[in-house]
């Protein structure tokens, strides 16, 4: 043993001294961090645990790494055979706990089984990460970790049942999440979790009318200039028989009786008439603009509706100068301004869409419900896009039999 | 995108058409929404109707980003000068709720996050301190109060599964934001435990929806058990608190004794100029032309949820310049401000050398332009930044042991 070790012969204290801790006597022993409680436990510091030459051989005094590595090199040695052997090597099983005080393995209970084990778990956990990928930068403690990521950095494919391929893992495993592919494979075996939601199925359509309807004044502003939306959004009307601001079914229909909230404004006569050009025409308009594409395609910008070469009265700088002289006629006061003024009484408690204080349990699972732990294999198989459904048919209540399950 | 037709140019301000950058020329509408402000401010009602029919002529949502800039801001003054800010927002909001379906939610969600590292740069920061704070426990539950509609979660559930012997069981409680309808969330709930399940993760589902505001939110609508560990992850969150209830707020968490609490804001200071028309203006309109700028560059010219991305935004302006209290609040604080407040009852905890790692080699995976920023000074926790500007702000707290 090198003499740097700081050695602590002791029992690791019973595994579940603590009713917090997991219960390990339901796992299996050679799990990390569930030591055998007969085993010594060694505290090595952190110097050694970084060392790379912890075993040297006594004839030459070359150093290495493990034990193993350092038994072949005493072959190469010639020793007669009683020589070989270890000389007063202890058969009982060793456990080695990290000396970072912070760490959950620095309590014996969680110590770890093998030297190399707790040599990686210190330089990963607590060690300096001098190995970085070139390709995203990730970076690792461990040159071991670092090549191995290396090998597979960015050649890794992740394809989702749905036939979208991903570079990115971690844009793969949302994707899944949600996915319809996903809810497709457990509803035929599901029933309480049916997935027919009929909003989302007229969703190609709201997604359209998504687009196309606009909350805002402009349909009002310039009729002229948008024709071919104002049609659309008109024909949409009838079919869904609601836009943005238009009257919806329910509560809002008293509010908005059809009409936009700046025409309701203006109604209520808050807008004085000196604000009543929001409900004319822009002066950039043309009569006839039929230069616009459908809103899903390129919508050109003001500007480009204008004709290529457009005549100097309607240029930008010339349309300030007439609101230059706008502006310098108009006379009356500007009242109902930005200072308090009278306002009509709505119901603004309309506006809250919540009824009352609504909870709702969508507990999935109940409490008898049994989950088996998956290892990393089988993990990457589920993502991998197998459709095996693991837990097998029936999802409801599963009550596995066996008995190492889940608590 | 940008229209570089030669014979139009952007002009600057009106009646103060002094020659001008060409340059300088593609911020007209900041310019001209600060004229605005500073119109409102000195009460001049001439000036303020003068420039407001300017920024109608000139405003489009469909143009470029000053163009979009100049729309919504007109949309948030005429609401304010109409005293119907709170009104039109809450319409809004239920409109595009009503609208709103689990697919076009998810389809928003996922392809910002897919061009943009915008939303994942929390999440990845957020998981990662989690992870760290539940490490040994086996029984979690996390208080989410975010408006990323759970796209946070699938990859701490294959964290949980793949962390080793142990896989814990998570108890998750969503507390669903104004705009979260209840049919999406449903869903969404359903696609969780369908993944928590292939996963192996038991899991459990709950969603509370809070019917005044959200600083009003107690313990007992989160319904916690004794023996779980629990963490709070509030992502886009604390900014919806009203002004008034942030300082309880900080306490109402840290009273439900989290491991953890996780916070995610965008940097933009929108509350300390509450009173002040023309910096609370500046502060906006710095904001959200970086946010529309991102969206231009990341997103293709003709997407869909680019658009649908703009909208929100157009309805957060609203909430911004158009609402004072009641129930809408968007006011954002910069991040030295929540450490301030988030001190009385929190101390910060540093995100660890492997959630870094995560964070940078996720920020490789995007568009230039992008890069990561620990906070300095007296604010804790980490921004990412967009062409060098801080626009979201990462961090962890530990409850302050009494």
């Amino acid at each position: 043993m090198a003499g740097e070790a700081v050695s602590k012969a002791s029992r690791p204290p019973n595994p579940c001294p603590d009713p917090s801790l997991p219960p390990v006597v339901k796992k299996k022993r050679n799990l990390p961090g569930t030591p055998d409680p007969e085993a010594e436990v060694i505290a090595l510091s952190p110097r050694t645990l970084l060392a790379t030459n912890r075993f040297p051989c006594e004839i030459c005094g070359k150093g290495f790494q493990r034990d193993q590595n350092l038994q072949l090199h005493r072959r190469g040695h010639n020793l007669p055979w009683k020589l070989k052997q270890r000389s007063g090597k202890e058969p009982r099983k060793r456990v080695y706990v990290c000396p970072e005080e912070s760490c959950i393995h620095h309590n014996p209970a969680r110590a770890l089984g093998d030297l190399t084990g707790i040599k990686k778990h210190f330089c990963r956990k607590h060690g300096e990460k001098k190995w970085k990928c070139d390709k995203c930068s990730k970076r690792y403690a461990v040159q071991s970790d670092w090549k191995a990521h290396s090998k597979t950095c960015g050649t890794r494919e992740y394809r989702c049942d749905c036939g979208v391929l991903f570079s990115r893992r971690d844009s793969f495993i949302t994707h899944r999440a949600f996915c319809d592919a996903l809810a497709e494979e457990t509803a035929r075996v599901s029933a309480a979790y049916t997935m027919t939601n009929t909003a989302s199925i007229g969703s190609v359509d709201s997604l359209l009318q998504d687009g196309v309807a606009t909350p805002n004044i402009w349909k009002h502003l310039s009729p002229n200039l948008k024709p071919n939306i104002m049609d659309r959004e008109v024909g949409q009307q009838d079919r869904h028989g609601c836009s943005s601001w238009m009257g919806h079914g329910g509560r809002l229909d008293n509010a908005f009786d059809g009409t936009t909230a700046m025409s309701e404004i203006n109604h209520a006569g808050l807008v004085d008439s000196q604000l009543s050009w929001i409900h004319c025409n822009k002066l950039s308009s043309l009569p006839t603009s039929n230069t616009l594409k459908p809103l899903m395609g390129s919508v050109p910008s003001l500007f480009t509706s204008l004709p290529h070469r457009p005549a100097p009265d309607v240029s930008a700088t010339a349309l300030l100068q007439k609101a230059a002289q706008v502006g310098a006629i108009s006379t009356t006061p500007f009242s109902g301004s930005f200072g308090p003024s009278e306002c009509q009484n709505t119901s603004a408690g309309d506006g809250s869409v919540f009824d009352g204080l609504l909870i709702h349990e969508f507990a999935a699972s109940n409490t008898d419900e049994v989950y088996i732990t998956r290892t990393r294999s089988m993990l990457r198989d589920c993502l991998g896009g197998a459709t095996r459904d693991f837990l097998g048919v029936g999802v409801q209540t599963l009550c596995q039999p066996s008995a190492n399950g889940w608590i | 995108m940008r229209n570089t037709d030669p014979c139009h140019h952007h002009p600057s301000i009106c009646c103060l058409l002094e020659p001008k950058d060409p340059r300088e020329e593609e911020k007209w509408a900041a310019e001209l929404i600060q004229e605005c402000a500073k119109a409102i401010a000195d009460k001049d009602s001439s000036k303020i109707r003068h420039l407001l029919w300017v920024l109608n002529e000139l405003a489009t949502p469909y143009g470029d980003c000053d163009q979009k800039l100049a729309s919504y801001f007109l949309q948030a003054l005429l609401g304010r000068a109409a005293e119907a800010g709170e009104l039109c927002y809450t319409t809004l909001i239920s409109a595009a709720e009503k609208q709103q379906s689990f697919v076009t939610a998810r389809k928003v969600m996922l392809k910002f996050q897919e061009v943009s590292p915008w939303t994942t740069f929390g999440h990845v920061a957020s998981n990662g301190a989690i992870m760290e704070a539940m490490e040994g426990e086996s029984k979690l539950h996390i208080v989410d109060i975010s408006n990323t509609y759970c796209t946070q979660w699938p990859t701490l559930l294959e964290a949980l599964a793949s962390r080793g012997s142990d896989t814990p069981h998570l108890r998750l409680t969503v507390v669903a934001m104004l705009s979260m309808g209840r049919s999406v969330m449903d869903e969404i709930g359903r696609r969780m435990v369908k993944f928590a399940r292939l996963m192996g993760v038991p899991f459990e589902f709950h969603v509370v929806s809070i019917v005044s505001t959200l600083g009003q939110l107690t313990e007992e609508e989160l319904g916690l058990r004794k023996d779980e560990a629990v963490a709070v992850n509030c992502v886009g969150a604390l900014r919806r608190v009203r002004v008034e209830e942030r300082d309880a707020f900080m306490r109402t968490l840290c009273a439900l004794r989290p491991r953890v609490v996780t916070v995610v804001e965008e940097e933009a200071d929108f509350t300390t100029s509450r009173g002040d028309s023309v910096a609370c203006f500046q502060q906006c309109v710095r904001f959200y032309s970086i946010f529309l700028g991102m969206l231009e560059e990341s997103f293709s010219p003709t997407s869909n949820e680019k658009f649908l991305l703009e909208k929100e935004c157009s309805r957060s302006i609203l909430g911004v310049l158009a609402c004072n209290g009641g129930g809408v609040c968007e006011r954002r604080e910069k991040a030295s401000q929540w450490c301030e407040r988030l001190t009385e009852a929190f101390a910060p905890t540093a995100f660890n050398d492997d959630v870094i790692g995560d964070l940078e080699a996720l920020l490789e995976r995007y568009r230039e332009g992008w890069s990561l920023v620990p906070a300095k000074g007296n604010a804790a926790g980490l921004y990412l930044t967009w062409k060098a500007e801080p626009v979201v702000w990462a961090s962890a707290w530990k409850p302050i042991k009494p």
